[in-house]
């Protein structure tokens, strides 16, 4: 593997990079060097840049690389690009607290599911004890709805929390 | 009156105390066997209350979060059979209709039937047995043994600190940001004064105020420091991004320096690109500054105080070092713009050549006159610029990252390091008071600053930020690292009006007494043989908020945090993005799988050619001729 997956790219080696850039950088070089090319391309190179885009692909894999490369290599010090000021996401919608709860899924996943299906299956072990005991009284809903709010309550720890929070 | 007489009454008394406690006792268990339902609940509360080392309160908010349940079974009962008497009598009949079956399954019936009326009474009633049990204890009227409040409280502070742990352990209990823009800082151990909640959380706004953390190497402040930074980004970048405020830029100075300092930096990064963070930049091992963007009079002072100066005879070099450094930063041409241009000025007949256009005169002749010691000014600018090396010779400004983690050697070259953050605390104020660029919500926070606190006392600091809308944050090993004397260290702790986090210090007295004292009851019993008597006395005392011991032992990662007469005592959560925002990274194999190249099938090597059938038809056979 290349030790500088920057350089195998020909890009600078910083941190903070985008995704887009990355992918022109490895496009270009493929397009350049892959082995199909009438002249044979250059495979060498071309199994460098794919290592390479491998291991830059997402933001922390990049930044997990410019680490490892800052350790024993000498640091960049060209200047930073400043922040343009357009490039922030837009405000927060009102409505993205229901936006929200298409993470939910994501977040069971990386939270402690097994906790949750436990809570789960004991809440619902529950409701169906009381609605076995006490069914049709006015007690029954307001039980099952009790266990319900009980799961919400103290199951909101056990998900992952939500991006960037 | 007699002796017989005597007797028979002290019997009688006795006896009559004794039967108006017993039929006391007997009518209360008679009430608690027949509101059962409510009891089981009330003691289940209890016993989880006990166990886990919650307070009374825990138990009350539990109580009032069932309420909904309640009013839910309510209004059913009142939809079923209108009126409020059906409502009324519902629990009742319930109840009493119980004791026709007292079987389990009965009984299971009634608790069920009864259970929105049971939970909130039962958890109240646990709340209000709970709390009794810790006020008989703490003030000495409860326990067997006269050291009952002693373990009592001791076994209290483990279960709280276990509880906490397991708090802590839950991936969504403590994020990096809560509701309301809430800092969390990890589950509470236990509240004194402040308002207890499961995770102690701060509002943002403490964080940008002025915050002191102290505490040993190894007690957990990288842990806290970096969980406070990262909060506090995210809920500033969220309040930008809701249009709330200005874009948040966080600079840390980490006074200390060497290996760990960048693997802090690293951890650091990480978790604010993980906090929406675009650009973190690590000085000087990444990105530079430039000293000399500075406004020219400012630039003058800082050049000047970045050098040490004498005092008594030596302050005649010291005016003749602040009129040369004067006359080169501020001269008609402008200042220098690196460290080269400015060595260059720091010639006589540089000087004298910028000032003499004939409008400055004076400027000219003290051009001359110190023209003798300029050589050595610019011996001494040129090493101490050289020691800086090139990370504040630029290109580069703080607006230019959303996040900057200065790097400074304290340990290893404290006047260097003193220089640069000299150096860095101005640009800092720079960008605070620019009126060019975009304005920036800031928090400058040093760690280890005593590292660096000879020449730039944490005070100035402190007040320099105050004066400045900057948010400061300075953490220490000791209290005596907090300052030159006591009266210092005393203005930078009383003054940090966002909070004062002490960790495991060896001597945390001083920073107790800020928290201040609560009135506590002291009982004295009276001891027959070995055994308490029926008389003492109670009196009030008055013992520390942040009991100074409690803090000596403390854990890893278990901090004290004392604001407004109050201290809660947290077990800080290791700071973790989310998930969700930090990617896995990639599995191993590369995305693109490489395709094999197609290769032509190797040509097959030429045949030998058909060999002689033996040597002598090359050389020829001897019986020839």
């Amino acid at each position: 593997m290349n030790p500088d997956p920057f350089d195998a790219l020909g890009l600078p080696a910083r941190p903070d990079l985008s995704d887009e850039q990355v992918r022109s950088a490895w496009r270009a070089i493929a397009a350049a060097t892959h082995p199909d090319r009438p002249d044979g391309g250059d495979l060498a190179r071309y199994t460098a840049a794919s290592a390479a885009y491998a291991q830059l692909r997402t933001p922390w894999a990049r930044s997990e690389a410019y680490a490892d490369l800052t350790e024993d290599g000498e640091p960049d010090t060209s200047p930073l690009l400043a922040v343009p000021a357009d490039a922030w996401p837009p405000p927060v919608p009102p409505w993205q607290p229901l936006l929200n709860l298409a993470w939910v899924p994501a977040r069971i996943r990386r939270g402690r599911p097994l906790r949750l299906l436990i809570r789960a299956t004991v809440a619902a072990a529950l409701s169906l004890v009381v609605l076995h005991l006490i069914p049709g009284t006015a007690a029954a809903p307001a039980d099952v709805g009790g266990l319900i709010w009980w799961f919400v309550l103290t199951g909101r720890k056990d998900l992952a929390p939500p991006p960037e929070r | 009156m007699s002796v017989w007489s005597w007797l028979k009454l002290t019997m009688f008394l006795w006896l009559l105390r004794k039967t108006v406690k017993f039929t006391g006792g007997l009518l209360l268990a008679a009430v608690l066997v027949a509101a059962w339902p409510v009891m089981l609940v009330a003691v289940i509360g209890y016993l989880a209350a006990w166990l886990r080392g919650w307070p009374p309160v825990r138990l009350y908010r539990t109580a009032a979060w069932t309420l909904p349940v309640t009013a839910g079974w309510l209004i059913i009962v009142e939809v079923r059979a209108p009126g409020w008497r059906s409502a009324a009598l519902t629990p009742g009949r319930a109840w009493a209709r119980g004791f026709d079956h007292l079987t389990a399954a009965g009984l299971a019936h009634t608790f069920a039937l009864l259970l929105p009326v049971a939970v909130p009474a039962g958890l109240a009633l646990a709340g209000l047995a709970w709390g009794w049990r810790i006020y008989a204890v703490t003030a000495g009227i409860g326990g067997w043994t006269a050291s009952a409040p002693i373990s009592f409280d001791a076994r209290q502070w483990k279960r709280q600190v276990r509880a906490a742990q397991g708090l802590n352990r839950a991936p969504g209990a403590v994020p990096l940001l809560a509701r309301g823009g809430r800092i969390p800082v990890g589950a509470t151990i236990r509240a004194i004064g402040h308002r207890w909640r499961p995770v102690f959380a701060l509002p943002a706004e403490a964080c940008a105020r002025h915050m002191v953390v102290v505490g040993a190497t190894g007690s957990g402040k990288t842990n806290l420091m970096i969980r406070l930074w990262a909060g506090w980004f995210t809920a500033a970048l969220q309040a930008a991004q809701a249009g709330r405020g200005n874009r948040p830029l966080l600079i840390v100075l980490d006074c200390k320096g060497g290996r760990d300092a960048r693997s802090k930096a690293d951890r650091t990064r990480r978790l604010l690109y993980g906090a929406g963070a675009r650009r973190v930049a690590i000085w000087p091992d990444e990105a530079r500054l430039c000293l000399w963007d500075l406004p020219a009079s400012d630039l003058a002072v800082l050049l000047y105080q970045m050098i040490d100066t004498g005092t008594g005879a030596a302050a005649y070099y010291a005016d003749i070092l602040q009129a040369v450094l004067t006359m080169a930063v501020l001269a008609p041409c402008g200042p220098p713009v690196n460290t080269a241009g400015f060595l260059d000025r720091l010639e006589a007949k540089w000087l004298q050549h910028a000032w003499s256009d004939g409008r400055h005169p004076a400027e000219l002749a003290q051009a001359r006159a110190a023209a003798r010691h300029l050589p050595d000014i610019q011996l001494r600018y040129a090493t101490l610029l050289g020691r800086l090396g090139p990370a504040l010779d630029g290109p580069g400004t703080l607006a230019e990252a959303d996040a900057w983690y200065c790097i400074l050697e304290g340990t290893r070259e404290p006047s260097v390091a003193e220089a640069q953050a000299m150096a860095l605390t101005e640009l800092a104020a720079c960008a605070a008071t620019s009126l060019d660029g975009e304005p920036r919500v800031m928090l400058l926070a040093a760690d280890d600053y005593s590292a660096v606190a000879r020449r730039v006392p944490i005070s100035n600091l402190y007040e320099r930020g105050r004066s400045l809308g900057i948010g400061v944050q300075v953490s220490a090993q000791t209290w005596q690292g907090l300052g030159r004397d006591d009266d210092e260290r005393y203005r930078i702790a009383a003054t940090a009006d966002g909070g004062v986090f002490v960790l495991q210090a060896p001597y945390p007295e001083p920073l107790t007494v800020l928290a201040g004292n609560r009135r506590v009851l002291e009982t004295a019993h009276k001891l027959v043989g070995n055994l308490w008597g029926d008389e003492g006395t109670t009196r009030i005392q008055r013992t520390s908020v942040a009991d100074p011991d409690l803090i000596r032992h403390l854990k890893v990662g278990q901090a004290c945090y004392i604001h407004r007469g109050a201290a809660t005592f947290v077990q800080v959560a290791r700071p973790k993005a989310s998930p969700l925002t930090l990617l896995p990274a990639p599995a191993a194999e590369p995305l693109v799988q490489v395709p094999k190249p197609r290769r032509e099938p190797d040509p097959a090597p030429p045949a030998w050619p058909q060999g002689p059938a033996s040597l002598d038809d090359v050389f020829g056979s001897r019986d020839e001729p």
